[in-house]
């Protein structure tokens, strides 16, 4: 059936999830209170809103008692004097009551009170890995778009030259700044400090960073609400693909970018290099824009990983490598149930409720 | 108190004389007068703006009735020339065609604003140039064409041509792309073919409203009774390629003989178009219609 | 994302993600970025009727988030005569029967509406689209494409004739909420399908051709499209549809996403109605005897074809590693000059020939066969024109 037309259906009350684990800790609970979008999205209407369990939520009375509850703009949230005021929230003049400054979910890190927005942009905090998309090549630097409120900056002096270790960067290497990075690169990096206007310095002097190939990108932050990338203890990993497929990567970056792409031993060369100084050498093919050979069942797999991936978002659940690894091995396993059989990586539409629900079932 | 300083009509509406031209019956105002497999005769000219970067001119022979016009183009091509400072980065060059028809090129006054048609057929404009430059020989480069239609090809008989607008429109694209290659040659601008504009034509002719309708190539509206489909097709001949194929008509689907056979004429025109742009570049900068006839041999 | 494009149709990708891309699109059969099959389109959720203030309406909206909501809106209007309509007429009355266009003779023998021409200017259709200047190039291009398939089989104008001296005037507004994340011709169309499907227009009351007036009961007005045709051998007529197929090599691919259209060798939007046989098309009839519905379950119809230009004439491209400045320079101290020479040398041929796991955008124009391949997907009998109608069918006229 080459197309499917879905008649849109009134959202039914909504159950609060059986398997709602009180005692998680904050990132849990967002993710467990997703699980409740994925039975709505069953009911057909997707698009409408891309989280619609954030906005039942929204509609459901307040109960104080349960953490999950949200707080709206101007809510308070305690007068209780013993609290400290953390992000998304404020102190009227003269008073000790905490208010909420957003809508969200109230979250406790000891004395202090902070609101996590539903849906927010992405905030770069300092050692997060991000994947950013190049969009201006200045004289001395780039503009990178990393889904945050403000385009992060990447200096010359940032990156890793070719050509020697560390090399002095010259006029040359101005002249010359777009064969490292052009418009439109896809780059791994790591937030390396922070302006106070939230604008973030990113730098890539590290074997792990630099131009991304071999594979394709997702972007999660687009769809907005808790669901997507949470940041957690491995961004990056490489995984064996299913069905004859070579080794795959995922870098999860912390913004929302997602990238995946085919494993790629470093040469010996970069090795030798490497072991004299791990962080400061560059690999030849750092700022390489040239695919390698890359066989049909690696692009497969990547294509019904990057399938996962989507399925997770638009069933707001939270993208982690346990999740991603577990979607792909259920998607696996359910392709090979199907009647297409493993050719087939179409994960969208009722797939993707089916993979979520296998998923959160087994939670 | 009169107005002097001009000449005033006389008080009271008069009805101007109309002269009942017996001659003129609509079997004579009708019918193509050359072969269904030859385009119109044109003349085209290089250079003639000079403060343009290159420019062209060209002109399609009114067919023999009277009452119609030819079609008039001129194009001048801008550039290539620095993008502005403001403008984002880009590796190839920036393309932006415009076209106008001049405001007494058609039966009803055009207004000095670009109406929805005429953006139309700039994005018509833009997708057949686009598909024969070579955009990434100029980073950072933009370049205007600009084609202005001086005289559009229409029928002055206003009762005649009730919804020929859109085979006219197509007409004046094959035109302006043909004038807009000549242009981009003249200019310098890197191409990997000359291409040019054609029309044919699903024609239904008047004398029996029952016989099978014919294809004809740059079919001019008030030469047929019923234009059934046409297409417009900008084709780059060496390379054998479109770069934009337009049609517009009412063909039934099971029948893609048709439809093909349509487009191969189409090419067919395109093709003997292209003759004139490439011919004159080859040998002289200028030549005038008339010493021969490119018609099809087949 | 949403920061960094300029126009709808345009998408920043990496000179190795369009690689990569064009890659898997090239495998037979290709592996598209979502995993859908070549003719698959992406999953809608639809609903007409949702605005009670307009005669006809429905929303579409992709799994995506884009949605479009199209209203359709109609009002009497005189219709103006020409100069010159009834001397035509009187010349052509005694000669031939049949090509009358607006005559009374046809009127009278009550031979249907089909007979009844209308005109162009009877429909207006407009498109916005949020974040686009209202006059931009690529806003008049989807309106004139989708007004260009409405208009080009006469079959829509037809119906809004209320007799020779009013007509009904459609406005048809189609409003996308937010800024399409691809292409969104298919949606519009898809849109505008149903919302006409959807419109009804008041019962007329009046006869001839008196001033006219209608029924107050809504309940009674009827469908524009009627829903069964009142002949079981003919399927109803249907506004027509717009759909959106790119190639890559000999690939075939129906609805592409942003992503892939960014690869595109070639695009192309056909424009297709389902027909109904009208003594007006007697043209076709005559020509070609196998189109008898008797054979399909509906005879489809060609209206439109126009090319879209592809946004991949406009991508970065890639640099090959023999031409990269910046590529193994960590080793260029070992190969000495000669490397440099060598390496120069590579250059140079990368510039003209094609190298793999590089991006090239395309240049040149598309070639003639698969843009026949193209056309021929489209039209293909019980193919997927067929099941897109079939849905739309479907969807419940609220």
């Amino acid at each position: 059936m080459p197309i499917k037309i879905l008649a849109p259906k009134p959202p039914r009350p909504l159950h609060r999830p059986s398997h709602h684990d009180t005692s998680s800790s904050s990132s849990d609970s967002d993710s467990e209170s997703d699980s409740g979008g994925a039975h709505l999205d069953a009911d057909g209407d997707i698009p409408m809103t891309s989280h619609p369990s954030k906005r039942v939520h929204l509609d459901l009375p307040t109960t104080t008692s349960s953490d999950t509850s949200i707080v709206t703009p101007g809510e308070l949230i305690t007068s209780d004097p013993q609290w400290m005021r953390g992000h998304g929230t404020y102190i009227p003049p003269s008073t000790t009551s905490i208010i909420s400054s957003v809508a969200g979910t109230v979250t406790r890190t000891n004395k202090l009170l902070s609101v996590r927005p539903l849906r927010a942009r992405y905030t770069p905090e300092v050692g997060d890995l991000v994947v950013g998309r190049i969009v201006e090549v200045q004289a001395k630097r780039w503009r990178v778009d990393v889904g945050s409120t403000q385009l992060a900056a990447l200096p010359l002096s940032a990156i890793n030259l070719p050509g020697g270790i560390l090399r002095k960067r010259t006029e040359t290497d101005e002249l010359q700044i777009r064969t490292f990075f052009a418009e439109g690169d896809l780059l791994v990096a790591e937030v390396q400090q922070l302006y106070g206007d939230g604008g973030a310095v990113l730098h890539t002097r590290s074997l792990k960073y630099g131009k991304l190939r071999n594979g394709v990108f997702v972007a999660v932050s687009g769809m907005g609400g808790g669901g997507g990338v949470v940041r957690s203890r491995r961004q990056v990993w490489t995984m064996e693909g299913a069905n004859g497929a070579g080794l795959i990567d995922v870098i999860l970056g912390v913004n929302g970018y997602v990238w995946i792409s085919k494993h790629v031993e470093a040469s010996e060369v970069d090795k030798a290099a490497g072991l004299n100084n791990m962080e400061e050498s560059v690999s030849a093919t750092v700022y390489s824009s040239q695919n390698d050979r890359i066989d049909v069942a690696t692009m497969r797999e990547i294509a019904r990983l990057r399938g996962v991936v989507m399925a997770l978002v638009e069933n707001g659940l939270r993208v982690d490598e346990d999740m991603v690894v577990r979607g792909y091995q259920e998607a696996v396993e359910q392709a090979m149930l199907s009647d297409e059989g493993i050719e087939d990586v179409y994960l969208g539409g009722e797939r993707g409720v089916r993979l979520a629900a296998a998923l959160t079932g087994a939670a | 108190m009169t107005d002097r300083r001009r000449i005033n009509g006389p008080p009271g509406e008069t009805i101007p004389p109309f002269f009942d031209d017996a001659d003129r019956t609509p079997e004579a105002v009708k019918g193509r007068s050359r072969p269904p497999n030859a385009i119109r005769k044109m003349f085209l000219k290089t250079g003639v703006t000079p403060s343009a970067s290159g420019s062209a001119y060209l002109e399609i022979s009114t067919s023999a009735k009277p009452g119609a016009s030819g079609l008039k183009l001129s194009c001048s091509v801008h550039g290539p020339r620095s993008l502005p400072r403001s403008a984002p980065f880009s590796p190839h060059l920036v393309l932006t065609t415009h076209v106008k028809y001049a405001p007494f090129a058609t039966r009803q006054r055009r207004g000095y604003l670009r109406d929805s048609s005429e953006r139309d057929l700039s994005v018509h404009l833009e997708t057949a140039l686009r598909g024969a430059i070579i955009a990434d020989r100029w980073p950072k480069s933009g370049v205007d064409i600009i084609v202005s239609i001086i005289e559009g090809d229409q029928e002055r008989e206003t009762s005649r041509s009730q919804g020929d607008e859109v085979w006219e429109m197509m007409n004046a694209l094959s035109g302006c792309i043909t004038v807009a290659a000549a242009a981009l040659a003249d200019a310098g601008i890197d191409c990997v073919d000359t291409v040019a504009g054609g029309v044919a034509a699903l024609v239904q002719d008047a004398s029996n409203s029952e016989s099978k309708p014919s294809i004809v190539l740059d079919p001019v509206p008030s030469e047929h009774e019923k234009i059934l489909a046409a297409c417009c097709i900008a084709y780059l001949p060496t390379r054998d390629e479109v770069t934009n194929l337009w049609f517009r008509g009412d063909l039934p689907a099971s029948d893609m003989e048709l439809y093909n056979a349509l487009v191969e004429k189409g090419i067919h025109a395109s093709r003997n178009a292209n003759q004139y742009v490439t011919r004159p570049a080859a040998h002289h900068p200028c030549r005038r219609w008339g010493d021969d006839e490119y018609e099809d041999a087949a | 994302m949403a920061s960094t494009q300029h126009h709808p149709s345009h998408v920043l990708l990496s000179p190795a993600e369009l690689a990569y891309l064009h890659d898997a699109l090239l495998l037979v059969p290709p592996i598209r970025p979502d995993g859908r099959g070549p003719n698959d389109f992406r999953p809608l959720v639809a609903e007409t009727g949702i605005l009670p203030g307009a005669n006809g309406s429905a929303r579409i909206c992709f799994a995506d988030g884009t949605e479009a909501i199209a209203g359709v809106k109609a009002e009497v209007e005189r219709t103006v005569r020409r100069a010159g309509d009834d001397t035509v007429y009187l010349e052509e009355g005694g000669g031939e029967e049949e090509d009358v266009e607006e005559g009374e003779e046809v009127e009278e023998k009550g031979k249907g509406r089909g007979e009844k021409k209308g005109e162009a200017a009877w429909v207006e259709l407009t498109v916005e689209i949020p974040g686009v200047r209202d006059d931009d190039s690529g806003t008049v291009f989807l309106a004139a494409m989708l007004s260009e398939a409405l208009l080009a089989d006469g079959e829509l104008v037809g119906r809004l004739w209320i007799n020779r001296r009013f007509h009904w005037k459609l406005y048809i507004d189609i409003i996308l909420i937010s800024p399409p994340l691809s292409y969104p011709l298919p949606l519009l169309s898809l849109t505008t399908h149903l919302a006409l499907l959807s419109t009804r227009l008041p019962r007329l009351k009046s006869e001839g051709d008196e001033d006219p007036f209608f029924d107050d009961d809504w309940a009674a007005a009827p469908y524009l499209f009627p829903r069964s045709s009142s002949s079981k051998s003919q399927p109803a007529p249907r506004p027509p549809i717009t759909l959106l197929v790119m190639a890559v090599g000999n690939n075939i691919l129906f609805d592409p996403s942003k992503e892939e259209l960014a690869v595109a060798d070639v695009a192309l939007a056909v424009s297709v109605t389902s027909s109904t046989s009208q003594t007006g098309k007697e043209v076709t009839k005559g020509k070609n005897p196998s189109n008898s519905p008797s054979q399909s379950h509906r005879s489809l119809r060609l209206l439109s074809i126009r090319t879209i230009d592809p946004p991949s004439r406009l991508t970065p491209p890639g640099v090959a590693n023999a031409a990269n400045a910046a590529y193994g320079a960590a080793n260029l101290n070992n190969l000495g000059n000669n490397g440099q020479q060598q390496k120069a040398a590579e250059a140079r041929t990368a510039e003209t020939e094609a190298v793999e796991g590089v991006w090239r955008a395309p240049r040149g124009g598309a070639n003639r066969a698969v843009l026949a391949a193209l056309v021929g997907k489209v039209l293909e009998k019980g193919g997927i024109v067929d099941e897109v109608l079939d849905a739309l069918e479907a969807v419940d006229l609220g």
